[in-house]
């Protein structure tokens, strides 16, 4: 604790650094993209998130942008993450495009490039996790 | 705004009706430290925040829960969508059937309806930043509960995500807390609340 840190004031460390960072799909298993905030209750650690497939590239690439996303909040100075953030970006529009084609659109606005209103179409995401998770 | 995307952030898909574990499972869709509770009480502490990178973090949390509130809504469906009479019973689950039959209800585990006293918006930053990491804490020790007395893999793995997000959002709100008092008059933070005295700590 430095000599100056006030009095009465919670305080949590800082993280100092978007690195290291668990890889896409292991950090969507694992519920953070970041191994020091990976603080699991007892022995529950991941057994999902072996899976495959569109859905699960798409989820666990909007989940990096939302963990990137969070940490940028509290760090918008940091310019690597930034840089990260843009990368993540681009590869999460191109699973999104190819989720898309195979299963239907994930927003209203990308039934644009579908041949009808199949926005309503079965099933929706409580019904089984999606098009792409129906059993 | 919002805009839906019809998907989950994390995949639910339970095969087992198990109304037992949906009567307790239910307290973090419209519990005291429930998802719904949690996205309301950062969406709503937002407007007096007076801080850019509080206001983005209020936000982009808040957004999240409310993704958090569809996931737990998606495991009490799957858990009761193909239960049997027979299982009603066995469960105890009859009085949240006979009112909400296996309808998706905002209630605490104990029945208790949705209630806004259980969250808190003081228009205070400490005081505001303060209650939402004891919130996320709250809501991680309701999810170590749940993750005791769950034995369906299908749920646990599920929970187990949930409780993750809740240890990684008190860390983004113990830096927002860092990032105001930043702001603030070190010597002593509690002179004057930026939310409300304008002209201090700006």
């Amino acid at each position: 604790m430095t000599a100056c840190a006030p009095l009465a004031v919670p305080m949590v460390a800082v993280q100092q650094s978007s690195q290291p960072a668990y890889d896409s799909g292991e950090a969507l298993a694992k519920g953070t993209l970041f191994p020091g905030l990976d603080l699991p209750f007892m022995d529950y650690v991941a057994t999902g998130g072996a899976e495959n497939g569109p859905q699960a590239e798409l989820m666990a690439l909007d989940f990096v942008l939302q963990e990137l996303a969070l940490y940028l909040d509290t760090h918008p100075e940091d310019t690597e993450a930034f840089k990260t953030w843009k990368n993540f970006v681009s590869l999460a529009e191109k699973g999104r495009k190819r989720y898309v084609e195979l299963y239907g659109p994930v927003t209203r606005r990308e039934t644009a490039g579908c041949r009808s209103w199949v926005w309503t179409e079965d099933p929706w995401p409580w019904d089984n996790g999606g098009k792409a998770g129906k059993s | 705004m919002f805009v839906y995307e019809k998907k989950l952030q994390y995949p639910v898909r339970i095969k087992n009706p198990d109304p037992a574990m949906a009567k307790f499972i239910i307290t973090q869709y419209g519990g005291p430290d429930g998802e719904l509770s949690a996205s309301l009480r950062y969406l709503s502490q937002r407007y007096s925040m007076p801080y850019p990178e509080l206001k983005a973090t209020l936000t982009d949390i808040g957004v999240e829960e409310l993704g958090h509130l569809e996931m737990i809504g998606a495991i009490v469906h799957q858990l009761t969508r193909n239960m049997t009479i027979e299982q009603v019973k066995a469960a105890g689950f009859q009085e949240y059937f006979v009112d909400h039959t296996a309808g998706v209800y905002a209630q605490a585990a104990a029945g208790w309806p949705f209630n806004a006293a259980s969250f808190a918006v003081k228009g205070d930053v400490i005081a505001d930043l303060t209650e939402d990491m004891g919130a996320e804490q709250k809501a991680r020790a309701t999810y170590d509960n749940i993750l005791r007395m769950a034995d369906d893999p299908d749920v646990i793995d599920v929970i187990r995500f949930l409780r993750e997000r809740e240890v990684v959002h008190f860390q983004r709100f113990g830096e927002a807390m860092e990032l105001a008092t930043a702001r603030m008059d070190r010597r002593n933070v509690y002179a004057v609340n930026p939310a409300f005295d304008k002209t201090a700590g700006r």
